[in-house]
């Protein structure tokens, strides 16, 4: 039985196997009949936590598979979110606004890739200066509160944030807009779509290559792979997903603030990711989803500390389950049933 | 200013300083195409300087470097690779996280197309003989294996000119005459230059062998000669006979 688990371990360019396409199938179909027996606050609880997987998701990516950690990823979610805000509530539409809010944080993130992977900085100032351009981003939007700042018809109003961005419209008709239960759906089948994008690209030669850039950039370039182009392309690429996933959030809550690029979104980011487990990009959905309920659950318990609690939670996991929920249980439950397998005397 | 016609490899004044000490100190080097040659010298000589140099990995304090006739002094890594240049460094070079195959293949997919990739693979695993362990996480092999995976790897890409650091580390004895046969047989259709200090090893596979000492070429003759020169013998072999 451990067979089933090794499609969710770290991925070396096998292409994922039936037991891996049914666990596909059959959790999106159960995530997809949810809405039958969940009422709408439920729903919306459970659309951000796919919401913010895709944020989690580019993170681990880049983190998991290519070995670089970019702190800041929020700072493509908070663009992502705001670019959409802007966009739609200027130009009615919102379509062209949700395409814009992937392909301007892609851009983004293409353009400090130009400077910081052909600049070729090492991976700890990577990470710094990632941080650093999201806390830019954060105290640059919580100064613009002020008349002037105005793009079109939209107030930035500075720390307060943009109340009432629209609800995401059907492409073929402006009139239909997608309700919380719609939202809920999108969200399902875009974290699905996204999760196994990046599972399957992993399996190309362009994936194989990030993770071997991950394992040994030294060896890679020695092999005659220019490994900034792949990594120039996997943080443009993470940076466009981050910014799907702000502009998904923008759409959830119908309201942008600074807080989207803030340090504690940033490090939230990095716990989810942690406690599901980098090395898995099944692993940092749960990851998401277990934190934001513990969350919930702590502050409906009158947890005063939450952040705290948190806090401690990262601590015993980088201590005690370093490799994240997901592998430690899957290597937990394959040593499981590799002990039943010998004591049963039984072969594969 | 183009390299000599001859030399498939040349330098020319090759320096590399690191913080007032010169690792390599204006080494003048000539490799035709076809040669099998050994490097030898005592620790800290800068032989695999020398091929960091080469290879791009280090970037040159003074001097010039050509290969093919061409100049690649400011190459980076990974063009001088694309020009046909393999290196195995001193410590395995691997990829630890990932299997024999998936090193293999990263290797073999640069210079081939996707089905040639993995026939190209399947050779490489025949001929090393690395069928044993070919799924095994190549960071769970031993010192020897994976020193193979990383031949391995270099001969996957089939350059021009091979380079290797100490490939006989590690091994036992029937592994080193495995690897001294197996260089023979790469020679015949690639150029190779080898780092070793096993003596045997070298009267094995070389014909030319040069002499490194602090940072400069001390020698470059016939191994025989270079063998029982006093000077060389002094520096390196501290004096004793060489069998």
């Amino acid at each position: 039985m451990g067979w089933l688990f090794s499609d969710f371990r770290r991925p070396a360019g096998e292409r994922p196997g039936p037991v891996w396409w049914s666990f596909v199938v059959v959790a999106t179909a159960v995530l997809l009949s949810l809405p039958l027996t969940l009422d709408l606050a439920q729903l919306l609880d459970l659309s951000v936590v796919f919401v913010l997987a895709l944020l989690a998701l580019s993170m681990s990516f880049l983190w998991g598979y290519v070995g670089i950690l970019s702190f800041g990823q929020t700072a493509f979610f908070g663009l992502g979110g705001y670019v959409y805000a802007v966009a739609a509530m200027n130009w009615g539409d919102t379509t062209l606004p949700f395409l814009l809010g992937i392909a301007i944080p892609l851009a983004f993130a293409a353009l400090l890739g130009v400077f910081m992977v052909y600049g070729k900085i090492s991976d700890i100032y990577f990470s710094v200066m990632t941080l650093v351009i999201t806390l830019i981003l954060n105290r640059a939007m919580r100064a613009t509160s002020g008349d002037q700042y105005v793009i079109g018809d939209v107030r930035l109003n500075g720390q307060n944030g943009i109340p009432g961005v629209p609800p995401l419209q059907v492409p073929w008709d402006s009139s239909v807009t997608l309700f919380i239960d719609h939202v809920y759906y999108l969200s399902v089948v875009l974290a699905v779509l996204v999760y196994v994008g990046l599972r399957l690209l992993l399996t190309t030669p362009f994936g194989r290559i990030l993770v071997g850039i991950r394992e040994n950039e030294r060896r890679i370039e020695l092999l005659g792979y220019d490994a900034r182009r792949y990594k120039f392309a996997a943080f443009a690429l993470s940076g466009g997903i981050a910014g799907l996933s702000g502009t998904m959030f923008a759409i959830w809550g119908n309201f942008v603030a600074p807080e989207m690029f803030g340090l504690g979104q940033a490090a939230e980011v990095i716990i989810w990711v942690i406690v599901g487990g980098k090395s898995t990009l099944i692993g940092p959905i749960v990851g998401t989803g277990v934190i934001q309920y513990l969350t919930s659950w702590l502050g409906t318990q009158g947890v005063g500390q939450v952040t705290l609690v948190l806090g401690a939670i990262l601590i015993v996991f980088v201590l005690l389950f370093k490799d994240g929920l997901v592998p430690t249980l899957g290597a937990a439950i394959a040593r499981v049933f590799a002990g039943r397998r010998e004591s049963g005397g039984g072969g594969q | 200013m183009n390299g000599d016609p001859k030399g498939i490899l040349q330098t020319r004044g090759l320096r590399k300083t690191f913080g007032g000490v010169h690792a390599v100190d204006g080494v003048d080097f000539l490799l035709t195409e076809g040669e099998l040659r050994c490097l030898i010298g005592p620790n800290g000589a800068g032989k695999s300087t020398f091929f960091k140099l080469i290879t791009g990995q280090l970037m040159p304090s003074d001097g010039q470097i050509f290969f093919g006739g061409s100049e690649v002094t400011t190459h980076a890594s990974h063009e001088v690779a694309r020009l046909g240049v393999g290196i195995k460094n001193q410590k395995p070079d691997v990829f630890d996280g990932l299997s024999t195959r998936e090193n293999l293949w990263l290797a073999a997919q640069f210079a081939h197309d996707k089905a040639g990739a993995i026939e190209q693979v399947e050779q490489v695993i025949d001929r090393l003989q690395l069928g044993a362990f070919v799924h095994r996480l190549v960071g769970e092999l031993a010192h020897g294996q994976r020193q193979w995976v990383e031949i391995g790897m270099v001969m996957a890409r089939e350059p021009r000119l091979i380079l290797l650091d100490e490939p006989s580390a590690g091994m036992g004895q029937e592994e080193r005459l495995r690897t001294a046969e197996l260089l023979k047989e790469l020679n015949r259709t690639t150029t190779i230059v080898v780092v070793e200090h096993d003596m045997q090893f070298i009267k094995r596979i070389a014909d030319v062998v040069t002499v490194f000492h602090r940072g400069r070429v001390l020698r470059e003759a016939k191994v025989d000669v270079v063998l029982n020169d006093p000077e060389v013998r002094d520096v390196y072999l501290g004096r004793t006979e060489v069998t």
